[in-house]
């Protein structure tokens, strides 16, 4: 494409100096402080330090957790989702599609707020729960793992989608079709030709979605409060609350190498399946 | 290109210079109502000074880890921050005593504020009463152990240890239960409870919103945060609990060699006078420190205000929360959060 490598670096060259200089240089000197020990030297006091304390291996479980329930979850509905979508018409399959994207132009904060509303003592919920006489007082919502399940789900669930919708458009049109005729189940359908065809769009938006599940801080904030801490809540609360750069940098570190460990696995179990 | 050059390095050389003969003084505040005290203070004080403020504003822990960092060659020259962060700083020998005899309004201010956290280092500027603000339209406070009864159960929700009304709350918490000194059973008290409790809050304003949004009918808060109550429509009640109200302190201290003290005097002082603490107070923006204000019923009844008001607090000593406040995060952590 290049008459030279010289033409490709020089084009590249400007990403990479505004990459390198303002994102790894200081990503790389805020991690660093994550292997800092009180003498000065490198050490992993404070990892040690991190998961010895019972508060911090709860909220390490919790981001764990939700973040595998809401990845899971929108993996099962973004099948279905897409799916669907992949088999409507053309002038249906946009205005569908559009539907789905259009969340994403929305600020979280906003769609988090909505949510204060929907799961709120005087919300939609509690008032219909009541008002069928389920129960004879508003039902405790909000600031529970529910809430932020629901509100991460809902934040990260069209990037899921929108990865399925792509890799499902590229299955050749006759091979659902064709399972089918030779007599295969739905459910065959799905675990023998349309997952196998489709892992690379489950590990991509898996890895979105878990990734930004983990890493949200607004709506664990808002919908959680500081009763579901979550790990990027409680990052913010070592260095707002604590000044501690070492334990939000360790808590940083440990996101990152979550986050890296969903993709390889994510890889694996797709590569496994093969 | 010479001539611009040419132009441009004049331009440099006439701004440094006029930048030189410019005094300039570099103050820390809270975020809150800044238009106000640039229009009640920092305006009038640069005419008068014929100088410059920066001012530099965030939250207690960036700006005391701010002052911390330039240690060596302080940034900020004053900086107005809780008792207990005032000690914080003096411990870790950032701040210097002040000397009274530069403050002509000293004498004014309340004998509480004038020496609060010992050795000269801080004066207090303002007071603010903690109290409980509740729904009097669906329940009726008359002790903090209210917080704690069943019929508040899944409606309450209190500030976080790690806040400034968080202490405030444990000791007040403690009076009605009868537990003085060692707060430890009061956590364990609260952690007994963490299921009855809606959230712990961490700013006035998240509570503002969960009021207004009925999640919680009851809550302690500052008084200062009592205008974003009473105007929001529903009927918002402070409490007079039979244990008193807690109460604290904003002290104003000078950080360590910052080779600019004069200034940073007269403007310390002239922020406690007579004029502007009463211009401050009728405006809403904190309660005087100064004994000679006087201000309307409007305003006193909306701040912590009169030498009755102020002597009844309960105050935490800084040195306390100081010492304590790991001990107490610990064991919030562990028994009230997990």
């Amino acid at each position: 494409m290049f008459r030279n490598t010289r033409e490709g670096l020089a084009l590249a060259l400007p990403a990479a100096i505004f990459s390198t200089l303002l994102f790894l240089v200081p990503v790389a000197i805020l991690l660093s402080e994550a292997f800092r020990g009180t003498s000065g030297g490198w050490s992993l006091q404070g990892y040690i330090d991190f998961f010895s304390t019972p508060l911090n291996r709860t909220v390490f479980l919790r981001t764990l957790k939700l973040g595998a329930l809401v990845a899971g979850t929108a993996a099962v509905i973004g099948y279905a989702a897409a799916f669907c979508i992949v088999n409507l018409g053309p002038k249906s399959r946009g205005k569908v599609f559009g539907m789905v994207v259009l969340p994403l132009m929305i600020s979280p904060v906003a769609r988090t707020y909505a949510w204060i509303v929907i799961l709120g003592r005087t919300g939609i919920v509690n008032e219909a729960i009541t008002g069928l006489g389920l129960s004879d007082t508003p039902l405790r919502l909000l600031f529970t793992e529910t809430a932020v399940f629901l509100g991460l789900l809902q934040l990260f669930l069209p990037l899921m989608i929108i990865s399925l919708v792509s890799a499902m458009e590229n299955i050749p049109r006759d091979v659902i079709p064709a399972a089918r005729v030779l007599g295969a189940s739905w459910i065959e359908v799905f675990f023998k030709v349309i997952l196998p065809l489709t892992k690379e769009g489950l590990v991509i938006g898996g890895t979105l979605v878990f990734t930004g599940a983990l890493t949200a801080y607004i709506t664990p904030a808002i919908l959680g409060g500081s009763k579901v801490l979550m790990l990027e809540t409680l990052l913010y609360q070592r260095v707002n609350v604590s000044n501690d750069f070492v334990s939000a940098s360790v808590i940083a570190m440990i996101l990152i190498v979550m986050s890296f460990s969903a993709n390889l696995l994510l890889k694996r179990i797709a590569t496994a399946r093969n | 290109m010479k001539s611009t050059l040419s132009i441009l390095a004049l331009a440099s050389f006439f701004g440094s210079a006029a930048h030189a003969a410019d005094k300039t003084l570099t103050i820390s505040v809270y975020s809150f109502a800044q238009d106000e005290y640039r229009e009640a203070l920092y305006d009038p004080f640069e005419a008068i000074c014929g100088c410059k403020l920066v001012v530099e504003t965030g939250n207690s822990v960036e700006r005391m880890a701010k002052i911390e960092a330039n240690a060596a060659d302080p940034v900020i020259d004053m900086a107005v921050i809780s008792t207990q962060d005032a000690l914080a700083l003096a411990r870790k020998d950032l701040i210097q005593p002040l000397d009274s005899a530069k403050l002509s309004n000293f004498d004014k201010l309340y004998d509480s504020a004038k020496d609060p956290i010992g050795d000269n280092m801080a004066v207090g500027y303002t007071f603010y009463a903690s109290s409980i603000v509740y729904r009097s339209d669906l329940v009726d406070i008359s002790s903090w152990g209210d917080l704690l009864g069943e019929e508040m159960a899944g409606q309450v929700a209190l500030p976080n240890i790690t806040t400034t009304q968080g202490p405030l709350t444990l000791m007040m918490l403690g009076k009605s239960e009868g537990i003085e000194g060692d707060l430890s059973p009061v956590i364990s008290e609260i952690g007994a409870h963490s299921d009855d409790i809606v959230t712990f809050f961490s700013r006035s304003s998240e509570l503002v919103q969960l009021m207004n949004q009925q999640e919680v009918i009851a809550a302690p808060v500052g008084r200062f945060a009592w205008g974003s109550f009473k105007d929001a429509g529903l009927p918002f009640a402070w409490a007079e609990p039979e244990e008193g109200q807690a109460g604290g302190m904003n002290v104003m201290v000078m950080t360590k060699g910052n080779g600019n003290e004069e200034l940073a005097y007269q403007f310390m002082d002239y922020w406690l006078s007579t004029e502007v603490q009463t211009k401050i107070g009728e405006m809403l923006i904190d309660s005087p420190a100064n004994k000679e204000v006087e201000l309307s019923a409007e305003a006193a009844e909306n701040l912590t205000y009169g030498a009755d008001v102020i002597e009844s607090l309960n105050i935490m000593p800084a040195a306390e929360v100081l010492d304590k406040r790991e001990g107490w995060v610990e064991q919030w952590n562990a028994e009230v959060i997990q």
